[in-house]
Order: structure tokens, then sequence, then C-alpha cells
């Protein structure tokens, strides 16, 4: 489709700059179709970019991840800041089209002009939404928002890594029938900044989160120790608390230089990196790599060595 | 730099007071199967909800499913769009419209009417090439 | 060779099948029903036999309650007729009301304008959006207006809202003014069955899911105490089967709605002798004749069953599955409309032979707006050839002991047991609705049925087969309200509510708001009260979605 309608010049990145929600909307669909003008505008605000805090919501279809966004929006305007949302939803992997429904669940939201929602398709490139994803972080940072959330369909590990564009990561989960800690699989307690139990009123609660705080303290003592909030996000209840821990996260981090867009990049960058060198690693045919895995396969060469020189080799590798 | 690799966006969305949404269902099944991403809204939007909602997710097209007598109030969206700067965004109208009544929508400046029984791939195609046509979306004067 | 089979009918049966093959020349190819269950071309004893009679059948008003609720069924007292009229303004209204009565309908049911549907007063929505799918109706004189010359505190009465049940607060105001005792009324809170409003068509959805359920108890304990005639359920299968579910599917997901509103009620100390005889339910009829027919006395010997087992209802009243139902608007078409009216006589015939009490035939312009005086009419007499001409009620269940009905019935009951299960899994309607698995399967079914009409597996004669090209034939003219009318009504509602007595409305808002946050106040009581201190009906929805909470989306994309 044609865009060309508008370019990014000086008088477009001054309105942009000053939050005018048309040019915003436009400069995230070029930085989303990746184009000459996304970057254009990308390389301008550059210098804009830092002053919002990011916050991540993943968690299983199902747990009221998409409520629950709402309702801690709704807790933040309450304190007066201006909140910037990008629900991210997969796209078929046959059509490679999408149904974006988050915006079913914030239509309390529409109106404020204090709250700008976008709904982003996955485009079968979640290594590469993870850019993207941060890349339109970037420009609504710029563009003045106070909050911005991130909100994914956590279902696997990609999903996971969308949700490092952000400072503060939330994982939601829901107290299930039987064992539906299905969220507590290996990874996810590992990303989690603080686990919300949705769905609080259910029985099993109360139980799930006694759950958790086990499986979340276990181990040597971390920075930050993840706290386990109840929430009802139909009723608001236990959002505001949701909302002090991620300022209380955010506060951490901050001191820890772990939060801004540099922070972010290079979170970006190891995870994209790792991809990278995963990829090549498993699929080299390289003869000095098949080598040291066949000496470790003999009791030759011991895992920790090997992982060293294949990093090495991984860099030269085609 | 044209990127018409990208996938068209299409809002569907409902105005008025009716509040079925069968047909709006599975026309976004249509399109999303036919590659198209689309912004599902619940019924019962307000004009200046729609509004928002185009200029946010900066879609190509606006579809609006009216059943009961809800296409009457899509002239209001119209100038809502003008008055917003996208007098040039395409909006499609498919549900039940009595015959007599098209001439009304297509005088506001819809681009598109379906009713009940049109062919899925005429949709689907109709809405594809509407969504590159391209629009502003800022008016001139702004 | 079947052990009821002589040999010589083996022999035949043989012979019979054989003979049909070279016929069909080797090509007959499998048919399904909308619910999925196979079709073949001929049933026998084979299939179902008489030795099964007394388990499945029984006599009408008896276990297992297959062939009817009642011992005479429609021979001893015709089904109602219940059209849904509604016209604009309740002037209007009520002349076309008149004339229903003067042709037959012998029940009030008054289709309201979507404004109130939606809970708005006239004065709250763009005009152009005003009284063409019903009337509209915001407080006590309005309703006064539509009922001029009516003795409706003598006739069977439809209220058809849910949450708040504003519309049978004004009847109850109105018959009091009118000088009936308001206990005496006899008829059904239609469609107050607010689960199914969160699942599809969501146009009585207002209230919060937890708001509904409150509303819906209270009234139940209202009405069970000081309504002996009223039925304050009416639980809703129409708006499921319109959204795309199969009859089956449709069936099962009614069942279980109502097996959750009896588990509240008795959560809430009721016994379910109590209120069981108070649950109707209310289903669309399509034109799968054979499949409807069996879906109808499938769920009532399940039903029968179920509140038996789960809940040991001993009343008999409460074992009586009885239902009103609406022929299909969804299978109507707007090609060729005249071809609806022969579709909704085939709907018809489903609906009485599958032994509903009550029938609303839809007018044949359906598809497009509410009825022309034309269609109405036309309506209305389906259903009288149908019992004049026809003789439809001279027999109780007539198609019992067919073959095919009775492996058809034994068929959906299993089906529909089996969605029945999968709601219980999920922990109940109620939490398969919040988690959207309801809202999924229709979905699925949904597009799986317009799949078959879009690839021509599903003919739909004018639609994808048999087209003419649209003439002005077919062009049927529309009933759009006299706008004049409107706007002198909304005028009138503006009016009214600035002549009232500010503060008394402002002291009975207040106490509504009260009464919306103190469950030991019964809220419809409240609402009553509301609705004869003059409070409107949007006035009231308004005040109890502040404090009851706001009905948000449950559907999932």
């Amino acid at each position: 489709m044609a865009r060309s309608a508008h370019k990014p010049d000086d008088a477009w990145i001054e309105r942009l700059l000053k939050g005018e929600r048309s040019v915003l909307a436009r400069s995230i669909t070029w930085i989303e179709n990746q184009t000459a003008d996304g970057a254009t505008v990308l390389g301008a605000i550059q210098k804009n970019v830092g002053s919002a805090v990011v916050v991540g919501f993943t968690g299983p279809p199902g747990a009221g991840k998409s409520t629950l966004v709402s309702a801690y929006v709704r807790e933040l305007r309450s304190r007066d800041k201006t909140v910037g949302v990008v629900a991210v939803d997969p796209s078929s992997p046959f059509s490679g089209g999408a149904i974006l429904g988050d915006r079913i669940r914030m239509g309390e939201h529409t109106n404020d002009s204090g709250v700008f929602v976008r709904s982003v398709a996955s485009r079968g490139h979640l290594g590469g939404l993870s850019l993207t994803a941060a890349r339109i972080v970037d420009v609504m940072d710029a563009s003045g928002f106070d909050v911005i959330v991130v909100e994914t369909v956590g279902a696997g590990q990609s999903e996971y890594e969308v949700a490092e564009v952000a400072d503060t990561k939330v994982v939601i989960s829901t107290p299930g029938y039987g064992d539906d800690i299905q969220a507590v699989k290996a990874g996810i307690l590992e990303i989690a900044d603080i686990m919300v139990v949705n769905k609080a009123d259910m029985p099993q609660a109360d139980q799930t989160v006694s759950q958790l705080n086990s499986m979340l303290h276990m181990g040597p003592a971390k920075e930050w120790a993840t706290p386990v909030i109840k929430t009802t996000a139909t009723t608001g209840e236990g959002v505001g608390e949701l909302a002090d821990a991620v300022d209380e996260h955010g506060a951490a981090v901050h001191d820890a230089h772990k939060a801004g867009p540099v922070a972010r990049t290079r979170r970006l960058i190891a995870s994209m990196a790792s991809d990278r060198i995963r990829k090549r690693i498993a699929q080299s045919s390289d003869d000095a790599l098949n080598q040291i895995c066949e000496s470790v396969a003999r009791g030759e060469l011991d895992f920790d060595t090997a992982v060293d020189q294949a990093i090495k080799l991984g860099g030269d590798m085609e | 730099m044209d990127d018409r690799s990208s996938p068209p966006k299409v809002l569907m969305t409902k105005i008025g007071l009716d509040g079925h949404d069968r047909g709006s269902r599975i026309v976004a099944t249509y399109l999303r199967d036919a590659g198209m991403e689309v912004v599902y809204t619940g019924p019962w939007q307000e004009i200046d909800s729609v509004v928002t909602l185009a200029i946010e997710e900066d879609v190509d097209v606006i579809g609006i499913s009216s059943l009961a007598t809800d296409h009457l109030v899509v002239p209001r969206l119209m100038k809502a769009l003008v008055k917003a700067g996208l007098d040039t965004m395409p909006v499609v109208v498919g549900g039940i419209i009595p015959d007599g009544e098209e001439a009304v929508l297509y005088d506001a400046g819809v681009a598109k009417v379906f009713h009940p029984g049109a062919d899925r791939d005429q949709i689907v195609n109709d809405i594809g090439s509407l969504a590159n046509s391209g629009h502003s979306i800022l008016a001139p004067s702004q | 060779m079947a052990k009821h089979e002589s040999e010589s009918t083996s022999g035949k049966r043989a012979i019979w099948e054989q003979e049909f093959e070279k016929q069909t020349g080797g090509g007959d190819e499998s048919r399904f029903n909308r619910s999925g269950i196979e079709i073949k071309p001929l049933y026998t004893p084979d299939d179902w036999s008489t030795e099964q009679y007394d388990n499945s059948l029984g006599y009408p008003g008896q276990m297992p309650m297959t062939r009817g609720i009642y011992p005479s069924m429609h021979r001893g007292r015709s089904w109602t007729q219940t059209q849904l009229v509604g016209l604009s303004t309740p002037e209007q209204y009520n002349k076309r009301l008149r004339e229903m009565i003067d042709a037959g309908v012998s029940a009030i049911s008054i289709a309201s304008c979507n404004s109130f549907l939606r809970g708005h007063d006239a004065d709250e929505v763009p005009p152009e959006l005003l009284g063409t799918c019903g009337t509209i109706i915001n407080n006590v004189e309005n309703l006064d207006a539509a009922f001029k010359d009516v003795p409706f505190e003598n006739m069977t009465l439809s209220a058809g809202d849910p949450t708040p049940f504003t519309q049978l607060a004004f009847m109850i105001a109105l018959a009091k003014r009118r000088g009936a005792d308001p206990s005496q009324l006899r008829g059904t809170s239609n469609q107050s069955d607010y689960i199914s409003h969160y699942v599809a068509n969501h146009m009585f959805f207002r209230l919060s899911l937890p708001g509904s359920r409150r509303m819906l108890l209270d009234h139940i304990a209202y009405t069970n105490e000081h309504m002996p005639f009223w039925n304050p359920v009416s639980v809703v299968g129409q708006h499921i089967q319109q959204a795309g579910a199969t009859p089956a599917e449709t069936m099962g997901m009614t069942i279980s709605s109502a097996l959750q509103y009896a588990e509240d009620c008795i959560e809430r100390g009721l016994d379910p002798d109590s209120f069981l005889p108070r649950f109707t339910f209310f289903f669309d009829v399509s034109i799968s004749l054979f499949e409807e027919i069996a879906k109808f006395r499938a769920g009532r010997r399940l039903w029968a069953r179920l509140v038996q087992k789960r809940f040991g209802a001993k009343d008999p009243r409460s074992l009586r599955f009885k239902f009103h139902a609406q022929t299909s608007g969804a299978d109507l078409t707007r090609q060729q409309p005249m071809n609806n009216i022969a579709r909704v006589a085939i709907q018809a015939i489903a609906g009485v032979m599958g032994g509903l009490q009550s029938l609303h035939t839809d007018g044949y312009d359906e598809a497009l707006s509410s009825p022309t005086q034309d269609a109405a009419r036309i309506a209305v007499s389906t259903q009288n050839i149908l019992r004049e001409e026809a003789g439809l009620a001279d027999v109780i269940d007539p198609l019992g002991g067919s073959y095919y009905m009775e492996t058809l019935t034994d068929q959906m009951e299993e089906l529909i047991l089996d969605v029945i299960h999968r709601i219980d899994d999920a922990g109940g309607m109620y939490a398969a609705v919040e988690s959207g698995m309801v809202q999924r399967m229709i979905g699925d079914s949904a597009f799986a049925h317009q799949q078959k009409i879009d690839n021509g597996e599903q003919t739909i004669v004018g639609v994808n087969a048999y087209q003419s090209p649209e003439n002005e034939d077919d062009r049927v003219s529309l009933a759009r309200p006299d706008r004049e009318l409107i706007d002198a009504h909304v005028a009138r509602l503006r009016t009214y509510k600035t002549n009232r007595d500010q503060s008394a409305v402002r002291r009975a808002l207040d106490d509504l708001a009260r009464a919306g946050n103190d469950t030991d106040i019964n809220i419809f009581k409240a609402v009553i009260d509301a609705a004869e201190a003059g409070i409107t009906h949007g006035e009231i929805c308004a005040c109890l979605r502040q404090e009851m909470g706001d009905g948000r989306p449950l559907v999932a994309a």
C-alpha cells in the first residue's frame, strides 16, 4: 500500500515529539514495516528516547491478560501517568494474516487522550518482532508517554523474548483446574520480575500463590525477590499492589542501570546473538566443529571447554 | 518507499445498537485467511472511538458490520472521519442494508456495500484493492 | 439377520439394498444434518423397534417425557400464538397489537426498540436508530399508551427485558394504576438468561456478570413469593443457535445454563421444587425439520432426567421442559423473500411437532426489518392454517414411533449430553463462558456452516442456487417509523423528565443506588419501587450499571 502521502521531515519529527497521535501512528507503521521512512524517524528521535518506563505483560491464553492490562492502565491513569500500549498477537502461520483482538478488552481507554494503544501482529518473525517492538517502544517513548506496556501471549520461548523489551516483566498465570501451572515451566520463573496470579476469586488461588512463592524462592537469594501478587482483573482488586510493585522494581533496576534504551538494546542484541550462534552451531558442517563434537562424544573433551571453543569458532564459521 | 509486502490492515467494527456479531466474525476470519491483519472490536463503538481506532491503528480500510438499522448512523461516521482528516479512508459496510437505503451510504462516501450472501472472494478482493489505494492520515490543512 | 426379522423380511431387505444401489448408480453420497449426524436413506426396526417404547417414549406427561410435557398437549389446548409485536411509538404499537389480537394472537410479547434493549432512553441515542426494530417504552406512561383498551392483566404476558426487568416493573406499576392485582399477572420474564447474552447476541448485555447473577436470583426470589403465576426464568437457546451453534450444541449449552441457574438457586437456599416449575426455555427453530423435532424431544427427555438426578426434584411440574419457540430468522433470505413464507411454515411445523408450548412465526421480510402489516398477518395466518387446515394439533407427538425419529432422537440426546459433560468438566456454564470455551465452540460451528454454504455443499435457494436476477418484485416495502412521531415521542419524554418532582426523583434514584450496593435488599423490588416513582428505563439501567458493575465483553476474538 502506498504510504508516501507523508514524509518524516523536521516538521513531522517536531509534531511526533510533541505527541501528536496521527503522526505517531503513521510513524509506527513505517517502523513496523521496516521502511526507509521508519529508519529516518528512528534516527531523528534517538536522543529523545529513555524517559519512559517499559513494562511487559505475558502469560498463557485464558489468563485474563488483556483485562489485567486494561485494569493496570486504568490504575496508571488514576496516578496521572500517560500510557502507550503495544499489544502483540500471533500471525497465522498459514496465511500470514492475523486477528488482533486485544482492543476488545481495552474499550474503556479508547477515548482517553492519555492512552495510545497499538495492535501488532507477530508476522512470523518473532525474533525480528522483538526488534520491531523495541523500536515501536522507542518511538512511543520519544513521543512522551510515561509508561509503555508491551503485551504478548506467552506460549513459548519466543514470546518471552518480546517481553525482554521491557524493563519490568510481569508474568500472569491463573489458578487452574488441576495442574495449570503451565506458566511455571522452566524459563518463566527466570524471566518474571513480578508474578501475578489472576482470577484470585477462584478457590485454588491461595494454593497457587504459595506454590509459586516456594518455587521462586528456592535456591540462593537474588538481587530482586520476585513477588507473587493476587489480582482479580475484572474488579480491579490487587491492581494497585501490582502498580506499586512495578514502581519498586523500576526503581531497583534504574539504580542498577538495567533500565532504559541502552539496556534494552543490550538485552536484544544478547538474545539475537544467542539465536544466531545457536543456529550456526546447530546447522554447520564445519570440520573443526565436527571434531569438537566427536571429542566430547568420545569422552576426550569436557563440555565447558567444548562450548568455549565452539563459540570462538562460531564467529568464523559459515 | 512502498511497502507492498506488508499485510493490509483492516478495522472490523460495529456502531449503533445491534450486538449480533456472527457475520463480522466470519468476515474477520475470511480476511485473516487471506493474509490481512484485522483489528477486531466488540459492538456498540461510539463514532469518536472508531475515528480514534482508525488513527491509532493506522488501518487501511474500515469495515462496518451493520444489522438492524445501524447503517443509518454511518453518515455520521463519514462526517467524523472527514473532520479528523481521514476523508480518503476507505469505508465498507456489510450486513442488512435495505436496497432502498444503499444510496444513502454511497452518497455519504462509503466505498462498497455488501449484502447477506455476498461472495467471500469478492469481499476479500474488494477490501484488498481498497487497502492498496493508500490514504493520508492528516487533513491537508493540518 | 436381526432377531425381529423373519427370513423373508431379511430377504426383502437385501433386495431393497441391491435395488437402491442400482437405482442410485452407486452414487449415493453421505449426508449429514447440522449437528453432524449421518442421515441414512431408510430407517427400519433394525434401528429402533417398539420394544423400546416404554423406556424411550412412554406417555405424554409422564417420564421419560419424550412425547410431551402434558397429557393432552395441543389436542387439549392449542399452543399459544405469541407473536413478537413491536412498532416505533407506543401509540403505533397499540394499533398493531389490537390488529394482531383480532387476527388470533393470544399472548402479548413486546418487541422492544434496540435502544431499550441496550438500556437507554429514547433521548439518549441517535434518533435515526429509534423505533426501527421495535417499540420504545421508557416509562409507565408509555406502557399505558401501548396497552390502551387492551386488558393486558388478563392475558399471558412476555416481558422482554432481563436485568433489570424494568418492563415487568412497568407492567406491575400499570396494573396497580388500573386497579388490578399485580400478583395475578401471568407470564414470563422472557430471555432472563443473562449468560446467553454474554455468549451471543449480546443485546441484553448490560450489567457485569456478578451483577446479573444477583439480579436474576433476587428476581426469582421476589416472584416466587409475590407472583405465583409468573415464570421468572427463560433460558435462551435462540441466541446460541443464531450465533452458529449446531442444534445439538445449542440444546446442550442451554440445558447447561439452566442447570447453572438451578444450582445458583439452591445455593441461595431455595428448594428445587419451588423454582424448577417456573423455569422455561426459549428456542430458535431452524428449517432442519426432523433434526429440530428430535432436538426438542431429546432435550425434553434429558431435562426431566437431569433435574430428577441432580436436584432430587419430586414435584411433577419440576420435570416439565416448557418452551417457547421462534422460527429462525437466520434461515431467511433477502433474495427472493417470498420463499421465506414457505420456510417459516416448515420451521413452525418442526416446532409444533417438537412439542412447544408457544410459537412466534417470523414475517417473510424478517431479514430486512420489523414486519410490515401484510407480513405480520401472513405469519399469524400460517399458524392458524397449520392448526385448522393441516390438523397439526390433532395428534400428540405424531412422529413418535417413527424409526427415523426415534433413532435421531437417541443420537441427538447422545450429542447433547456430550456437550453438557464438556461444560460440566469446565466447571459449569458460568465458568465455561468466562473462559471463552463456549464462545469458541460456537464460533467454530458458525464458520464450519458458512464454509458449507460458501463451497456450495449446503444449498440456500435463491442465494447460492436457483438464483434469479433481482427485480422490483423482490424489493419489499420497509416498515420505517414515521420520524415525526418519533421526534414527538422524544420531546414528550424530555418534557416528562423535566416536569417531575426532581427531589422525589433524586430520592428514588438514591434508594435504587443504595439497594444496588446492599445485597440484603431485593434489587428487583427496588426496581419496581423506582418504576412506580416515575423513574425511566434508561435511568434505572444507568444507575444499576454504576452500582452493580457495567457489562464487559467476555467474547474472545
